[in-house]
């Protein structure tokens, strides 16, 4: 018997909803059908589709005036409706999705995964990524800005009045000088909202002049987030005098306290770790390196742009402000090879996969090139058990060679196209076979693993 | 929970007088208010008005489903309603409604009212229940037909 699966909802979701619902299993009835309908109504979500209906699904009907999450639905024919279709003629939306050729619109799906995920984030890792997302920018135009002046030469930036100490003055004295404050300052504005940037931004410069770096800059944009709110909470004051809170009181009173506090208390000792984590990673042995590579090119992979890629990477950008580049060219090699290697995977082993995911590989390239891993999400969601852990052997691969090889990186971010720009990266042809590498790897490791698709 | 919870007998006409689709859903309104379930008829008539224009709930086969979650409303209700020459809604089918629901939910409700409405509203989906809600001649029959414990 056909299966169907199918999404009703409404904007009040007090009647069409269920009518639908009621309609299209009444119409599967007669038609012969097997269906479930999941109802997004008033009374929350009901009868909610499992994993295992979606699978064994032939078609999804979503009857729905709403904006319905289509992401669980991956690969699946998808016939989208007005709710009142439903109503009026159901039978013939029956006999129409079961049609229907599949769906392999695999970008889109990389695009909701990536935006269910940006929405999904709660509490401190949600402030922290709202700076990391913030600061990118500036880490990215003064990484670039950069690497130009160095291409008049490596000190020509030293000659006052030239066009390369200009470009230095922009990428170095000042864009990449922002990049602590606007992280802190942002987390700030996470937690605390407006009045949570002040003491943000202004505890984000202590920790740069306290040499407390990036990780004294995280510190106090969740300091002065919650210094806001406290504040807030805790004075009252009458009607009258509300107005001075915003443009007085807060600003005046948070960035006391956390630059008090990150000037004698917090400052100091982050700096020691600061300097003890930058003399360690300056003075690494090799085999040190290769092991940071490995760790860092594991979590790149494990979650593809989950939080513990997230932490992986907000490491290695925080430690562009304190000059050390080396674990930022490892995390984004690391960060590539994922989609590289399953789209290899898919030329070199085409009986491992169905159909949709030979043609999500064409893609596939383009997202692993743009250092986009969340490219490997679909392929990791139909056979997690031996996708992940090929990845993660891949750009644990490539984190070592590139740590290895001492490959440096100054930008955060832009995959492929920011290696052509003229120092941006160190040691560029290692730097390229190491993601080589590790892409072979990877689709190496899946044609191991992974059993012929049926 | 029984549908008499929220749509009682002085709240079903079975002689709608109205002619057209406002005045329909203006005389459906009045027997809420005289029951005292909206505070505010005018309100109330804003937000199912609001909702009848993003598509009628005129669903076909005879029937139509106004509806409107209002703060003018104080708890859940039904109200009911029959025209015997039918009335145009802007219907699904492009053919006039006889048999008409208002639906009335507070901002805030409460969930058994809202299962109870969606159970409804299932309900009008199946044939024998729009057979014998045509044939009812009688408040008790009505509720007879939407009798769904």
């Amino acid at each position: 018997m056909k299966k169907i699966v199918a999404v009703t909802a409404c904007p009040t979701g007090i009647a069409h909803t269920y009518m639908a619902a009621e309609n299209l299993s009444i119409a599967a009835k007669e038609l012969g059908v097997e269906i479930k309908v999941e109802t997004q109504g008033s009374v929350g979500i009901e009868n909610k589709l499992s994993e295992e209906d979606i699978k064994n699904a032939d078609a999804v009907i979503i009857a729905a005036a709403t904006k319905v999450d289509k992401s669980r639905f991956y690969g699946k024919p998808i016939l989208e409706v007005p709710v009142e279709q439903a109503i009026k003629d159901a039978k013939s939306l029956i006999e129409k999705a079961l049609k229907m050729e599949k769906s392999a619109d695999y970008l889109e799906r990389v695009e909701e995964i990536h935006r269910k995920r940006s929405a999904a984030r709660t509490g401190a890792y949600k402030h922290l990524m709202t700076g990391v997302s913030y600061m990118i920018p500036f880490v990215v135009a003064g990484g670039i800005l950069i690497a130009i002046s160095f291409a008049f030469g490596i000190n020509a930036f030293k000659n006052e009045g030239t066009l390369p100490a200009a470009l230095m003055q922009i990428g170095g004295g000042s864009a990449f000088a922002l990049m602590v404050p606007v992280l802190s300052g942002y987390i700030a504005y996470s937690i605390a909202d407006r009045p949570g940037l002040v003491p943000g931004m202004v505890g984000g410069m202590l920790a740069v002049s306290t040499g407390a770096g990036f990780l004294g800059g995280i510190i106090s944009g969740f300091l002065a987030g919650y210094t806001v709110d406290f504040i807030k909470r805790s004075i009252k004051l009458p009607k009258t005098l509300e107005g001075i809170m915003p443009v007085l009181v807060l600003p005046v009173l948070s960035c006391l306290i956390v630059g008090l506090l990150m000037i004698y208390v917090i400052g100091t000792p982050i700096k020691s770790i600061m300097t003890a984590l930058t003399n360690w990673l300056t003075g690494m042995s090799k085999s040190n390196a290769v092991l940071l590579g490995l760790i860092l090119g594991l979590m790149m992979a494990f979650d593809m742009g989950g939080p513990v890629n997230k932490a992986a990477y907000t490491f290695a950008t925080g430690l562009l402000a304190s000059g050390i580049y080396t674990p930022m060219a490892a995390v984004m090699a690391a960060g590539m090879t994922p989609p590289l290697g399953l789209a290899l995977a898919t030329l070199i082993a085409k009986d491992r996969f169905t159909d949709d995911e030979i043609e999500a590989g064409k893609a596939a390239w383009v997202l692993g090139i743009s250092f986009i891993t969340e490219g490997a999400i679909p392929f990791a969601a139909a056979d997690p058990l031996k996708v992940i852990p090929s990845i993660m052997v891949g750009s644990a691969v490539t984190g070592a060679l590139s740590m290895l090889f001492g490959a440096t990186l100054r930008v955060p971010h832009g995959g492929i196209f920011v290696l052509p720009i003229p120092n941006a990266v160190g040691n560029l042809p290692m730097y390229v076979i190491s993601i080589i590498a590790g892409t072979v790897v990877t689709a190496f490791m899946v044609l191991l693993l992974k059993k012929k698709a049926s | 929970m029984k549908i008499g919870d929220i749509l009682s007998k002085d709240r079903i006409n079975l002689n709608l007088k109205s002619s057209d689709k406002e005045s329909v859903i203006k005389e459906l309104i009045s027997l809420l208010a005289k029951t005292g379930s909206i505070t505010d008829k005018e309100e109330f008539f804003e937000a199912v008005w609001e909702r009848e224009k993003t598509y009628s709930t005129g669903i076909g086969m005879g029937i139509a489903i106004p509806h409107g979650k209002s703060k003018a409303v104080k708890g859940a209700a039904i109200a009911f309603g029959k025209s015997e020459r039918g009335i145009d809604f802007d219907s699904l089918d492009g053919k006039p409604a006889y048999l008409f629901f208002l639906i009335a939910v507070p901002e805030e409700s409460h969930d058994l009212h809202l299962k109870l409405i969606s159970t409804l509203s299932r309900k009008l989906m199946h044939e024998e229940v729009r057979k014998a809600l045509y044939e009812a001649d009688t408040e008790e029959k009505v509720l007879e037909a939407l009798n769904f414990d």
